[in-house]
C-alpha cells in the first residue's frame, strides 16, 4: 500500500548550470561495470530531523558480443581482367560489443551459386589470401596470408579487411568469381569465448558473455544467429576482350584482265587480317600481328597498312584505308622481314564492338 | 526546497538487496530487477521481472524502493533521494510524482519544466536521458507501521 504522495515543486523554470554531454556509444556500458543503486531517506520525528538511512543494491553488466562484417562501400563487383594478380575485394568489420575483442578472419570461395551482386559463380580466383588494411588505403598493411587475426578491436571501432586473389588467364568475359569472408569473435587475449546460454544461471556479480548476433541469409552471406560468427560476401567480374581474327584475300590485278581478276602467276593479292572485338568486350591493347607470307607468293614491298577499316569482319569482309608503314623494323607499327618473310604489325587499341585490320600485298609467283 | 543534510553515521553499503537493521526507525530496501519478455506456449508474450543475473546494454531495469516505519513514532517530511547509477538512463517512475535533477542533485524540478543549455547558448527541454537524480517528497506523515514502495525504470546504457 503506497502512501499518497503530493508533489512539492522544488522550483520551476530552472535555468541550467551544466551542459549535458552523455556520450552515446552503440556498444554500451563496458562489461564488468558495476551498477550500484544507492537510495537515501531523510525524515523527521516530532519535528526533529532523524539520522539519514540508506540502502543499496549492486550487480555487474555482462558482456554482449555483437559485431558486423560487411562488404565495404562502394557496394559493387570488382572488375578484373584475365591474368591480373593481387586483385582485392574490401570488407569492413565493426565491433559493437561492450568489450575489446579479437577476431579470426577466414576467406573462402563460392562454388557455384549466386554471388554477392547477383551473378552466377563460374570460376575460382587463385592464391586466395586475406590481409588487414587498418589505414583504409586499399593496400595490405602487411603481406596477405591464408587467414588473419584482428587484434584488440575496441568497442565501437571498425577496421578494413581486404581479400586478395589472382585471376586465371583462362577466365572469359563476364565470368564471376564469388568470395566469402567469415569473422569469429575471440577474447582479446586470443582465447575462445566461453558463452552463457539461456540455460546458464549465474551470479549477479560475475560477468557472463552472450552472443547477440542475428541470422543472416541471401547473397550477402549466410550466418546462424547467436554463434559469434558473421559472414559477408563480394565478387569479381571478369572483363576480357573477345577477339576474333579473320584473314581474307582478294585479287586486285592480274596483268591481263580488266575486271574479275584471276589468280594467275603475276597477279597481285591483297591480304586483310582483321581483328574484331565483340560488343561488351574490354578494350584490347598492345595488339600485335605476325603473318608468314604464304608460299608461292612474294611480298610486294611497301604495301603494309595498319589500322585499316573493316566492314563485316569475317569471311566476307571488306578492308580499306589504313596507314602505310615502312618495311623497315622501326617504330611506325609495321615491318617486313623480321623474322624472315614475315609481315608484322601493331594495331591501335580496339574497344568492344570495333574492329581493325592489317593489310598487305603479295604477287603470285 | 533544500534537503535537510544529516550528519551521517557510517554509511552501510550492502551488496544485493539490503534491509536496514531493525534498531533504526525505518526499514529501507532497494532492489533491482531486469525486465524480460517471455514467449508462452500459446504464442503470447509476457513481461517478467528477474533478478539481474545476466544484464547487457539495452536491457530494461526496474528499481523498487520499499520503506516501512518500524518505530513507534510518526515520521514527517519524508524525502527519498535516489541518484541514478551512471550506467543507467532514467525511464520514468510508476507514479509520476517525483522531482528530478539534471545537474547532479544541486537543483530539482519537474522534468517537463527543466531546460538544458546547448553548446550554442540556446536551451532545450530536458529529457529523461538528462536526469541524474530522482527524489520523492512524502507530503503526508508516515505513521508508525505504515509502509510504501516507489518504483522507477531505467535502461542500461
Amino acid at each position: 500500500m503506497s502512501s499518497k504522495l503530493k508533489l512539492l515543486v522544488a522550483s520551476s523554470s530552472l535555468s541550467l548550470v551544466m551542459l549535458c554531454s552523455a556520450p552515446a556509444f552503440a556498444a554500451g556500458t563496458a562489461q564488468g561495470t558495476g551498477i550500484t543503486n544507492n537510495v537515501s531517506v531523510n525524515f523527521q520525528v516530532g519535528g526533529v530531523a532523524q539520522t539519514q538511512q540508506t540502502a543499496s543494491d549492486n550487480f555487474v553488466v555482462d558482456r554482449k558480443v555483437i559485431f558486423s562484417l560487411a562488404e565495404k562501400a562502394p557496394i559493387a563487383t570488382t572488375s578484373v581482367n584475365p591474368g591480373q594478380t593481387g586483385q582485392i575485394t574490401t570488407f569492413v568489420l565493426t565491433n559493437t560489443s561492450n568489450d575489446t575483442l579479437d577476431f579470426t578472419i577466414t576467406p573462402s570461395q563460392l562454388v557455384g551459386g549466386t554471388a554477392a551482386h547477383g551473378g552466377t559463380d563460374a570460376f575460382n580466383v587463385t592464391n586466395l589470401l586475406v590481409c588487414l588494411d587498418a589505414n583504409a588505403d586499399n593496400t595490405c598493411d602487411a603481406a596477405a596470408t591464408a587467414t588473419l587475426t584482428v587484434n584488440d578491436l575496441i568497442a565501437d571501432a571498425n577496421t578494413t579487411i581486404l581479400v586478395v586473389g589472382d585471376i586465371p588467364l583462362a577466365a572469359t568475359n563476364g565470368q564471376v568469381a564469388g568470395v566469402s569472408l567469415s569473422a569469429a569473435a575471440l577474447n582479446s587475449n586470443g582465447t575462445a569465448i566461453t558463452v552463457a546460454t539461456d540455460a546458464t544461471v549465474n551470479g549477479a556479480s560475475t560477468v557472463e558473455t552472450i552472443f547477440a548476433d542475428t541470422v543472416k541469409s541471401g547473397n550477402g552471406g549466410t550466418s546462424a544467429a547467436r554463434d559469434g560468427i558473421d559472414v559477408a560476401t563480394d565478387d569479381y567480374t571478369v572483363q576480357a576482350a573477345v577477339l576474333s581474327v579473320f584473314k581474307t584475300s582478294r585479287i586486285i590485278s592480274d596483268g591481263v584482265s580488266s575486271s574479275n581478276f584471276k589468280s594467275v602467276p603475276g597477279a597481285v593479292v591483297e591480304y586483310c587480317i582483321s581483328v574484331a572485338n565483340a560488343t561488351g568486350g574490354a578494350t584490347a591493347t598492345n595488339i600485335t600481328i605476325s603473318d608468314l607470307v604464304p608460299t608461292n607468293t612474294t611480298y610486294q614491298a611497301g604495301t603494309i597498312r595498319v589500322n585499316g577499316t573493316v566492314t563485316t569482319p569475317g569471311a566476307g569482309q571488306t578492308c580499306a584505308a589504313g596507314t602505310v608503314v615502312t618495311d623497315a623494323s622501326d617504330a611506325d607499327g609495321g615491318s617486313f622481314g623480321t623474322p624472315a618473310n614475315t609481315v608484322a604489325g601493331t594495331l591501335n587499341n580496339i574497344a568492344g564492338g570495333n574492329a581493325s585490320a592489317l593489310i598487305f600485298r603479295a604477287t603470285i609467283n | 526546497m533544500k534537503m535537510i543534510v544529516q550528519i551521517m553515521a557510517a554509511l552501510v553499503a550492502l551488496a544485493g538487496a539490503s534491509i536496514a537493521a531493525a534498531a533504526t526507525p525505518l526499514q529501507l530496501s532497494s532492489d533491482v530487477f531486469v525486465e524480460r519478455t517471455i514467449s508462452r506456449d500459446d504464442g503470447t508474450k509476457t513481461m517478467v521481472l528477474e533478478k539481474p543475473k545476466m544484464v547487457t546494454p539495452g536491457d530494461n531495469l526496474v528499481f523498487v524502493v520499499k520503506y516501512k516505519n518500524v518505530s513507534a513514532a510518526t515520521a514527517n517530511n519524508f524525502v527519498v533521494t535516489n541518484p541514478l547509477p551512471p550506467a543507467v538512463t532514467f525511464d520514468g517512475t510508476s507514479d509520476g510524482l517525483e522531482v528530478v535533477s539534471i545537474d547532479g542533485g544541486k537543483s530539482w524540478g519537474i522534468l517537463g519544466n527543466l531546460r538544458i543549455a546547448k553548446e550554442n547558448g540556446a536551451t532545450r527541454a530536458a529529457q529523461r536521458s538528462d536526469v541524474t537524480h530522482i527524489k520523492w517528497n512524502l507530503n503526508q506523515p508516515l505513521t508508525a507501521g505504515a509502509e510504501g514502495k516507489l518504483i522507477f525504470r531505467g535502461v542500461v546504457k
